[in-house]
């Protein structure tokens, strides 16, 4: 089996290789600042649907109230910034505590709960922060929410010109969160994670305490989560209730998984690409904002994947890989199999 | 010698069913004492109790002279006791190996450490050929020999097996039976639920019958196979000898 | 003050009716089929859009329309279950949120394609009237709202108590496979069930138009509401759906009222995340082991 093993990892190895090589020039080649907002928002939301995996893709916790800890993140760097004048790097890593914070006791309420009643609570604590928020007038501007101030070029405080360094930015975002999903896959607790996902009790029998391996990585997810909070209103200069904990972003998050890959490393990063290039094409062929169109036959898409495909579409292409690359030989791995 | 697992006065009801009614008994350390009665007689759920999954209304489960009442299972677990279930719980989306691989991360977080250990518990059961299989592939009896050496991969001192042996051939009893044998000599203290007499009576010098939650009848198994108690329970009254020479055990 | 209490609460139960209509809709497809229904707004939504086409076009007063939306989405409920639902039963809560989710999504779009954005009213003779109760205030369109929808709160309630269709509904909620072994056919058991919810949606739509305009989003308000007063009376439960949402109409009413006009909602969640502190399956759920 040695050799069949080495020569996987040292090919997955290489194609990862090419990927970040392809990555890390693309700002450079691509002149378009649209394209390359598009590239910022896709490898974002990757970032988000990542930490959301974690959470949900192995340990099977669907949480559709992610947004509770962007907005968390996003809110926490901003009154840092503006009424303290912290950078928002420092800002950043605050409101990764301020979410990691937060989750435990969300947790502690939400993880008692099995099934729908989980997600619909989840869902109700994202919504009573926003609603939460949009009362809080003196400390966090309220319903009007407010604009960064624009301090230039000022990369100490997060703000630069032009749209490049932003894109590195999240790109190294979205290394850190596949980074931290590769360790953990590989190691006990992604073993924990995956047996609490499939049978939490059978898990229990065999000393897998649940409780905590749920509530240490909803700190985890809830931490990625908060940073990319943070980056997004600072990328977009802006920040308000609606958008900050919005329902989409808990959505999108769960989606984009579900789309390329539940409890995969790369889906998330599958499924935003394709939900995310889908939605751009969709919005050039079918014109900009008349009405519904695209979100219609986004939708039938959508729907379409989850009848065909329900385990995600990443199958589909580890599956063409299998078939190029090892000539229909069986892959043979010890760690948890992808579903 | 020493008591390994201390029952006393275990009760449990649901709603207005009484599952376990004042259950006591104990076993010895390197004892395999066999739990039997009929369908309801509150085998499984005695297991739940002993094991957390459902915390009894009264009486107290003493393991290796500690309390474990009140406990969370995987603390049970840690603390040296290991069950399986009557219908077996694989995780499905990971092979045998990554399988026992969890359960042998409780006592070392090391992915080598735990792989070896895994690799023992499966070749003691036999699974070692299908160590890549994912687990939701495999036939229900080699799931539960899968349920069985995960659970062995805790390095248990007590391990609970329910119903292990329903729906096997006599000669998959007879391997079970073996495998059982092959525990115990190891030194580790079984309770098996049962059905099948034949395995009952290989394994098993202590019997625990229970029915309606309660205990009938306790003692060896010449001592339990000739209790009225335990005919009538089993057959009906029908059954029942006329009062002759046997004994009745405490 | 003992007035404003009053009316509040008048208030706060009037608009509890409609939320019964469509809590009990969701709550009777997740108890039958298990699935959550997170496009059930969508299907107020239809309802609220046949009444008004058929009052601007036929001058057809929403409440006798109501014998046609109701039959109409009693029809797109066991569609909906025969050709969709049905191919994700076996695949887990995800798949099944998001295909809920996704229809959602697309009807909502499709409505914006369709009907614009555009809010459509209709006037009726008694849209602006009100019964006064000594000082209190009782629009006439809302109390008709309220009593329809307990009236077809009761019949569902007869339904799945003294029907045969209806007990096996109940049989299959409570436990499919025994149900199943019992001779009940799930597939049309559980097209009932999805044809019902929808067209107690149907009717909801209805009975809203009189005092509320139609527009493509109008299905995510009351589906909010909704949800909290499904998982609040737990899950399945459909009298446990109608307690809560009468509960949460007053609730969030007092809200309005006593602690701010923004701040119904809040009430409302808070009190849902207090309720599942507590009762983890929802008020009428029991305890969790």
């Amino acid at each position: 089996m040695e050799p069949v093993k080495k020569g996987l990892i040292s090919r997955s190895g290489l194609w990862v290789g090419v990927l970040a090589a392809v990555a890390l020039v693309l700002p450079l080649l691509v002149s378009s600042t649209f394209a390359i907002d598009i590239f910022i928002r896709i490898l974002l939301f990757a970032f988000i649907g990542v930490a959301w995996n974690l959470m949900g893709g192995y340990a099977k916790q669907l949480s559709l109230g992610h947004a509770a800890y962007f907005g968390l993140g996003a809110y926490t760097s901003t009154i840092l910034l503006i009424r303290y004048g912290v950078s928002p790097w420092i800002g950043m890593l605050a409101g990764g505590v301020v979410a990691m914070l937060a989750s435990l006791p969300i947790g502690a309420l939400c993880f008692r709960l099995r099934g729908p009643y989980f997600a619909i609570a989840t869902i109700a604590t994202a919504q009573v922060l926003m609603l939460l928020f949009l009362k809080f007038r003196d400390f966090a501007w309220g319903a009007e929410g407010t604009t960064m101030p624009n301090l230039g070029d000022a990369p100490l405080m997060m703000q630069f010109d032009g749209k490049a360094p932003y894109y590195y930015v999240v790109l190294a975002l979205l290394a850190i969160g596949l980074a931290i999903t590769y360790r953990i896959e590989r190691s006990w607790m992604g073993y924990y994670l995956v047996a609490v996902g499939e049978d939490e009790d059978a898990a229990e029998a065999i000393g897998v305490d649940a409780i905590r391996i749920k509530r240490n990585i909803y700190l985890i997810s809830a931490f990625l989560t908060a940073l990319a909070g943070t980056f997004y209103v600072q990328y977009i200069y802006f920040i308000d209730p609606n958008t900050a904990f919005s329902f989409n972003v808990s959505v999108e998050a769960a989606l984009v998984s579900i789309v390329g890959g539940i409890g995969t490393l790369w889906g998330p990063v599958v499924g935003t690409v394709l939900l995310e290039a889908t939605s751009a094409l969709l919005q050039s062929w079918l014109g900009g904002g008349h009405g519904g169109i695209q979100l219609t036959v986004y939708s039938l898409i959508l729907i379409a994947v989850i009848l065909c495909r329900p385990a995600g579409l990443i199958g589909l292409l580890t599956d063409a890989y299998d078939r190029v690359v090892h000539a229909g030989a069986a892959r043979v791995k010890e760690v948890p199999l992808d579903g | 010698m020493a008591e390994a697992l201390v029952i006393r006065n275990l009760s449990r009801r649901f709603g207005g069913l009484r599952a376990v009614q004042d259950v006591s008994f104990a076993v010895n350390e390197g004892e395999t004492l066999a739990l039997i009665g009929p369908n309801g007689a509150g085998k499984t759920t005695s297991f739940n109790l002993i094991t957390g999954y459902h915390r009894p209304d009264a009486g107290s489960v003493l393991a290796f002279g500690r309390e474990i009442v009140g406990l969370r299972p995987h603390d049970i677990c840690a603390h040296g006791l290991a069950r399986t279930f009557q219908v077996a719980r694989p995780f499905g989306k990971m092979t045998v190996l990554a399988n026992v691989m969890t359960g042998a991360f409780l006592r070392d977080k090391r992915l080598d450490a735990a792989r070896e250990q895994a690799r023992e518990a499966i070749e003691f059961v036999g699974l070692s050929p299908k160590e890549h299989t994912p687990a939701r592939d495999l036939t229900t009896i080699d799931q539960r020999r899968l349920e069985l050496a995960r659970a062995l991969a805790t390095q248990p001192r007590l391990l609970l097996l329910d119903e292990v042996m329903a729906g096997l051939n006599p000669a998959e009893i007879d391997q079970a039976v073996a495998l059982v044998g092959k525990l115990s000599q190891r030194g580790l203290t079984i309770v098996i639920v049962e059905h099948v007499m034949r395995a009952i009576m290989a394994v098993a010098r202590h019997i625990v019958v229970l029915d309606h939650g309660q205990k009938i009848a306790e003692g060896n198994p010449k001592e339990v196979v000739a209790n009225q108690d335990v005919i009538r329970a089993y057959l009906g009254t029908g059954y029942v000898q006329p009062a002759s020479a046997g004994e009745r055990p405490c | 003050m003992l007035t404003t209490i009053a009316q509040a609460v008048i208030n706060g139960l009037l608009i509890g009716g409609i939320y019964a209509l469509v809590s009990i809709g969701v709550t009777l497809i997740f108890g039958v089929v298990k699935i959550v229904n997170f496009a059930q707004g969508e299907f107020v939504m239809i309802g609220m859009y046949i009444s008004y086409f058929l009052a601007a076009s036929f001058g057809i007063d929403p409440l006798v329309s109501l014998c046609i939306s109701m039959p109409a989405l009693f029809v797109i409920g066991v569609l909906l279950q025969h050709f969709l639902l049905r191919r994700v039963l076996a695949l887990g809560d995800m798949p099944q949120i998001f295909l809920t989710f996704a229809l959602s999504l697309l009807l909502v779009n499709l409505a914006l394609l369709l009907f614009t954005a555009d809010y459509r009213t209709v006037q009726t003779p008694y849209s602006e009237t009100a019964v006064h109760l000594g000082a209190l205030y009782i629009p006439v369109a809302k109390l008709i709202a309220f009593a329809v929808a307990m009236v077809l709160s009761g019949l569902l309630w007869v339904f799945l108590h003294t029907t045969d269709l209806g007990r096996a509904m109940r049989a299959a909620a409570q436990n499919r496979d025994v149900a199943m072994l019992m001779g009940i056919n799930p597939d049309r058991v559980f097209c009932v069930a999805v044809g019902l919810a929808l067209a107690l949606a149907g009717a909801a739509g209805s009975l809203l138009m009189p005092f509320y305009p139609a527009y493509p989003l109008v299905g995510q308000v009351f589906v909010l509401m909704a949800f909290v007063a499904v998982v609040l009376g737990t899950l399945g439960n459909v009298t446990g759906a109608l307690i809560a949402s009468l509960m949460m109409g007053v609730a969030e009413s007092l809200g309005i009222q006593f602690v701010g006009a923004d701040s119904g909602l809040i009430v409302v969640f808070a009190m849902l995340l207090l309720t599942l502190a507590f009762r983890p399956n929802g008020l009428f759920g029991g305890w969790s082991r």
